[in-house]
């Protein structure tokens, strides 16, 4: 079987085996075991087959596509093997050229390497509806990047499936919630639900590996809300208690907002051109050519796949100029075809369509500010705390919210350095906000998502300032460091059973492997290494993103305030982990009884811990070969994003610098000691404050007060929504039910009163002029037949005088009748 | 014939030089006669308290009718009245009075209201009857020439089914005239039964109870508790079978 | 009353004067029927007796017989009138016979009353009251 229809089968099993397990759990789950016990080893058995799966297509792939190096010091290409277009399979058939891998084609330095096209293969499985050129199918895309993170995502959720195995065991029994009070004043007592959180994981886990496999955005936007249907039910898996069930409320509405924007950057998109894959698909177009997808759209390859307005939205931009033309030559159809066709380069040097294409690049990118987080969607993250730590691990740290980034680097080709800008500016606001927050946090869960969420605004600031790969490869690193963070946090709250780290300290002792493994993350986070010889997987990925945040504000001076926000941000980063770590390990506790009972966690919590820490360390480093995690990146870098791309719409003059740039030398030294500076700083200020003592927090605290309760109460950003949105909508919500109450209810209810009264009038005249009527008449027939029951007196006599009477009678008028007729 | 010998009987000349006596219709003098006994007995027996008195009048106005029969020529039903009527029918008719004629029931009073709604009634009665008799004017123009046949054998062979009387005038000539032999047989059936009938009705019951007329006859009270303790013996007789 | 006037025409058969010398017709006869069926009919319409009602069934009867005797009389016909004929005389020999049944029916009745009820009186007959 050739590598066209192997990957789709390999990850399309991957992707499936989730969704089995939820299956399974959703009809049989109680009877998994005592309580449900074994439900956990179903989904861990289901996400270890598709680790096993993805391992499997990632060999097939490298075995392929071989990772090699890409040489930096030298403006040569990334010189990854030629792959050909691909051809997508329908129906399972495909065919592909084989792509020449690993020979050193060097192809020349400038211009050639736009013209290299990533390896990809995307077919469709089932095509919903076809219509004309509109398609909606059911469609992988799977390139270097999708195999990667297949890997990624499988691995970190076996780590944490097994790690929920053990930390979610209070659910096995039935369950006292404390932070639930019942109108009675007790505690809530309640069944466990063990079954059900695995049912939630796996059916998040097939989400999530939908998203990451979609090959058209269609199916993504359908994952998409999927994915967020099961971070609703994780984080208010609690639900009885009013904060969880809340936070979850919060966070599929916040998601919703952004997913209108993303709905209208679909609707650009489709209603311009008709399409919304990402590749050609062969014999799927009207007349049974190729119809292109959204890639070669936007940047066709006769033009060396530089970014330009699609034809579609050129014309869709004008659309009256070409009515007109259309109408003109109405007889002549392949003469208006024709003579729009050649006028479409004139209307695209006239700007028509940049304004839509605009709206589609930054309406999906409205989606990721809702999914991944950022400004100013970003108020759902730290309230996702509420879930169980293993959700906030997996779901709230290294992939949900990973979504939104894989999003805009799979989205890439078509956003344009206008939308770019948007994006880095938003990652940077939020970077800054979110490390700010951090920094005053108590909760340790708290200040991880805060550090999520800032992390998450450094990904879309390198993704802005053109790293594709930096902010990839970050967001990788950063799901392996960060789900670790969570683990290690689990871990301490279960032995302390509290979040707030002012009660903790000197943990160190009683947990050392806990701390240990946090060590590690704490270092990766924040790019601890030896400047230029080795580091820890973060080091890599932040020093890549400095190196090109620094390269964009050099071409664009007047955003140098990008690369300043990710220098501080370093900065704060390191302070507040490190500020995290000795609060929480180091020093002597400040609380004797929580320091008293705290204990290691057992082994099957453990052993996840060390092994995501193991990546965490390596992750970031490439083998002799050339085999790593960013060669691996740059064989699925889309064509044309390896060029410098300059563009003069809305922001004035903006060049997004090719990334290659800025590993030479000059940029790439100041980079790195930036990090190294910074980051050290950050580290030494901490230690101060909270090791060593020498400054007090709570001195810097009183003294910089009005800074400090700002940043304590987040900014007042919920404060500020609940004005500004939740309140008004609360007030029309109130005035919507008491008009309904007061004016509708109270017109159909006197229209149900006159009814009445009406039904009662005429239950009167029935009742006393229609019964009665009826009733008088039996009465009086009554009354006459007693009254006629007199004249049967018995009495003879009387009997005999009626007789003649009636005789006489009878023969007076029969004569006079008589006599009437005869005389006439 | 009868009214030549009654012509010639006839002593008193005296006061029969007055009348023309040759010119005088025996014939109506005897109808006259008769009718005027048979209508005041008649009506006698209306006005007559005594239930006694009522049975001679009536008699006595049956009898007059049975003359009237002969006058008419119906010597046979007239000779029948006597027999039958007069002789069977009011003989049972004076047996029931006597067994009856208690002294409380001789004279039973009506009130004078019904009396008179009673003669009023009778009043329009008759004038209705006889407006009618005398508005059909071939009933009041008599055949004197005609001759009757005696009745007997006719009749006699009528009763058997054979028809051997004329004709009457008038008739259809090819009327079949039917003879009244069944009838004859009916009512001879008829007898049997009101013989049995009656027989049955009037045997001597054997009482539980005593008769309330012998209840009655017994206590001297008056005559309202009798009526109750007949009224009770009645009932139980009815109920209890006897 | 106009029915009787119109009965009779100006040259009405004198009913007492003169008819010692004319002839009796039908009429006459079925005055004194009506007569009798009158007084009869009063008879039963007024007396209390039992006996006397069957007393003034008795009149009826006859005065119904008187009818049919005069309708079949040869003596009483007019050119051209109708006549019963035999019948008249033999439907009056049936009544008399059927008078007599009825009559000794009605008497064992009667009897079985008295016996009863201890009273000829029919007032204190009224059992059959609706």
């Amino acid at each position: 079987m050739d590598l066209a229809s192997q990957l789709p089968m390999l990850l399309g099993l991957a992707w499936l085996a989730p969704l089995v397990s939820f299956v399974a759990i959703l009809f049989f789950g109680p009877r998994m075991g005592h309580h449900g016990k074994n439900a956990a080893w179903v989904a861990t058995a289901a996400i270890v087959t598709s680790l096993g799966l993805s391992l499997a297509a990632f060999g097939t792939w490298l075995t392929a596509h071989p990772v090699t190096a890409v040489s930096h010091d030298s403006h040569g290409a990334a010189v990854d093997g030629h792959a050909a277009d691909s051809h997508d399979a329908q129906e399972h058939e495909s065919h592909e050229h084989e792509a020449n891998a690993g020979h050193g084609d060097h192809a020349d330095h400038g211009g050639q390497h736009a013209a290299v096209v990533p390896a990809a293969y995307s077919g469709d499985w089932y095509t919903l509806y076809q219509g004309g050129s509109l398609r909606l199918s059911i469609g992988w895309y799977i390139d270097a990047l999708t195999v990667m993170m297949f890997v990624v995502v499988t691995f970190i959720a076996t780590c944490i499936h097994v790690y929920a195995s053990g930390y979610m065991h209070d659910e096995l029994h039935d369950v006292t919630d404390h932070e639930v009070h019942l109108s009675d004043g007790g505690h809530l007592h309640r069944p466990g639900r063990f079954p059900r959180f695995f049912q939630a994981l796996s059916l998040f886990c097939f989400s999530m590996l939908g998203i990451l496999i979609a090959g058209n955005l269609a199916m993504v936007f359908i994952f998409w809300e999927l994915v967020g249907i099961c971070s609703w039910f994780l984080i208010g898996f609690y639900f009885e208690r009013k904060s969880a069930s809340t936070a979850a409320n919060k966070a599929f509405i916040v998601n919703r907002v952004g997913d209108f924007g993303m709905l209208i950057g679909l609707m650009a998109l489709w209603g311009a051109l008709g399409t919304l894959h990402f590749a050609d698909t062969p014999a799927a177009g009207p007349a049974g050519q190729t119809a292109p997808g959204l890639f070669s759209l936007v940047r066709p390859a006769e033009s060396g796949h530089a970014l330009q307005v699609p034809d579609g939205m050129v014309k869709f931009a004008n659309a009256s100029e070409v009515s007109r033309i259309a109408v003109e030559n109405a007889s002549r159809p392949g003469d208006g075809a024709n003579e729009i066709a050649s006028r479409i380069r004139d209307w695209r040097s006239q700007g028509y369509g940049r304004w839509l294409l605009f709206i589609a690049g930054v309406g999906i990118f409205c989606g990721c500010v809702g999914k991944s987080a950022q400004f100013p969607l970003f108020v759902w993250l730290p309230d996702a705390m509420e879930g169980p730590t293993p959700v906030s691990a997996l779901v709230h740290s290294a992939t949900m919210v990973a979504a939104g980034v894989y999003l805009v680097g799979r989205f890439y080709p078509v956003l344009t350095p206008d939308v770019l800008l948007v994006i880095a500016v938003i990652g940077g606001i939020t970077l800054f906000i979110a490390a700010t927050i951090a920094l005053v946090a108590n909760d340790i869960k708290r200040v991880l998502a805060y550090s999520t969420v800032s992390q998450l605004g450094y990904m879309m600031l390198a993704l802005g300032v053109g790293g594709w790969s930096a902010g990839l490869f970050h967001l990788v690193t950063h799901a392996f460091f960060k789900s670790l963070l969570f683990l290690c946090s689990g871990s301490v709250i279960h032995a302390c059973h509290t979040n707030d780290m002012r009660k903790m300290g000197g943990l160190a002792r009683v947990m050392p492997w806990t701390a240990g493994t946090m060590l590690v993350g704490c270092l990766a986070i924040i790019g601890a290494g030896i400047p230029f010889v080795i580091g820890l997987s973060g080091y890599y990925s932040k020093d890549a993103i400095l190196a090109q945040a620094l390269s964009y504000s050099q071409a664009n001076p007047s955003w140098s305030i990008l690369f300043y926000a990710v220098a501080g941000g370093a900065f704060l980063t390191a302070f507040y982990m490190f500020r995290l770590w000795f609060m929480t390990f180091a020093g002597t506790p400040r609380d004797h009884h929580i320091a008293d009972h705290a204990h290691e966690s057992p082994n099957v919590m453990v052993v996840p811990l060390v092994a995501l820490s193991v990546l965490a360390i390596v992750a970031g480093w490439t083998l002799p070969g050339g085999f790593g995690l960013a060669n691996l990146l740059e064989q699925a870098r889309p064509a044309g994003t390896a060029a410098t791309m300059s563009d003069s719409f809305l922001f004035g003059n903006l060049t997004v610098p090719a990334e290659h740039l800025s590993h030479e030398g000059a940029i790439h030294v100041t980079a790195t000691l930036t990090a190294f500076t910074t980051a050290a700083a950050g580290v030494l200020l901490a230690a101060m404050m909270y090791l060593w003592r020498i400054i007090s927090p709570e001195m810097v605290a009183s003294v910089f007060r009005p800074i400090y309760s700002f940043l304590a109460n987040r900014w007042y950003f919920d404060e500020l929504y609940n004005a500004i949105f939740v309140r008004p909508v609360f007030a029309v919500a109130s005035l919507a039910s008491g008009t309904d109450r007061g004016v509708i209810d109270r017109l159909i209810d006197g229209i149900a009163w006159s009814a009445r009264q009406l039904a009662g009038f005429d239950a009167w005249i029935d009742r006393n002029l229609v019964d009665g009527l009826v009733n008088a008449t039996a009465t009086a027939t009554w009354n006459a037949g007693l009254e006629l029951k007199k004249l049967q007196t018995g009495r003879l006599r009387q009997y005999v005088m009626f007789i003649v009477i009636g005789t006489v009678a009878l023969f007076v008028l029969a004569s006079m009748l008589f006599r009437a007729a005869l005389a006439g | 014939m009868i009214m030549s010998l009654l012509a010639s009987a006839l002593p008193m000349s005296g006061l029969l030089a007055a009348l023309p006596v040759a010119a005088v219709n025996w014939h109506s003098v005897l109808f006259l006669l008769f009718a005027a006994v048979a209508c005041a007995c008649a009506v006698a027996v209306v006005l007559a308290d005594n239930v006694v008195r009522m049975a001679f009048y009536l008699v006595l106005s049956l009898a007059a009718t049975a003359g009237l029969f002969f006058l008419a020529g119906a010597e046979f039903v007239g000779a029948m009245q006597l027999m039958i009527y007069v002789g069977g029918t009011l003989v049972l008719l004076v047996f029931g009075v006597m067994l009856t004629a208690q002294a409380p029931f001789v004279a039973i009073k009506t009130s004078t209201g019904d009396r008179v709604l009673a003669g009023m009634v009778g009043a329009a009665l008759l004038a209705v009857l006889l407006q009618a008799a005398f508005r059909v004017e071939p009933w009041r123009r008599p055949a004197m020439a005609a001759v009757a046949a005696p009745a007997a054998t006719p009749i006699g062979m009528a009763l058997l089914g054979v028809r051997v009387d004329e004709p009457v005038a008038g008739a259809p000539p090819a009327a079949v005239r039917s003879g009244y032999l069944l009838p004859f047989e009916i009512v001879s059936v008829h007898l049997l039964v009101v013989l049995v009938g009656a027989a049955y009705l009037a045997r001597a019951k054997r009482r539980r109870t005593p008769r309330a007329i012998d209840v009655a006859a017994s206590s001297v009270g008056p005559v309202v508790t009798a009526r109750e303790a007949a009224r009770s013996s009645a009932s139980a007789l009815v109920s209890g079978g006897q | 009353m106009n029915l009787l006037s119109a009965g009779l025409p100006s040259t009405a058969i004198p009913l007492f004067a003169g008819l010692l010398d004319a002839p009796v017709g039908v009429a006459h006869y079925l005055v004194v029927g009506a007569i009798l069926f009158t007084s009869g009919v009063v008879c039963m319409a007024l007396k209390r007796n039992a006996l006397g009602v069957l007393m003034g069934i008795e009149l009826v009867l006859n005065g119904a017989n008187v009818n049919f005797v005069a309708f079949s009389s040869p003596y009483l016909r007019g050119e051209g009138a109708a006549s019963l004929g035999l019948d008249g005389q033999l439907i009056a020999l049936f009544v008399i016979l059927l008078a007599a049944a009825e009559a000794a029916v009605a008497l064992a009745i009667t009897l079985n009353f008295y016996n009863n009820h201890a009273t000829v009186d029919i007032d204190q007959a009224d059992d059959l009251k609706g």
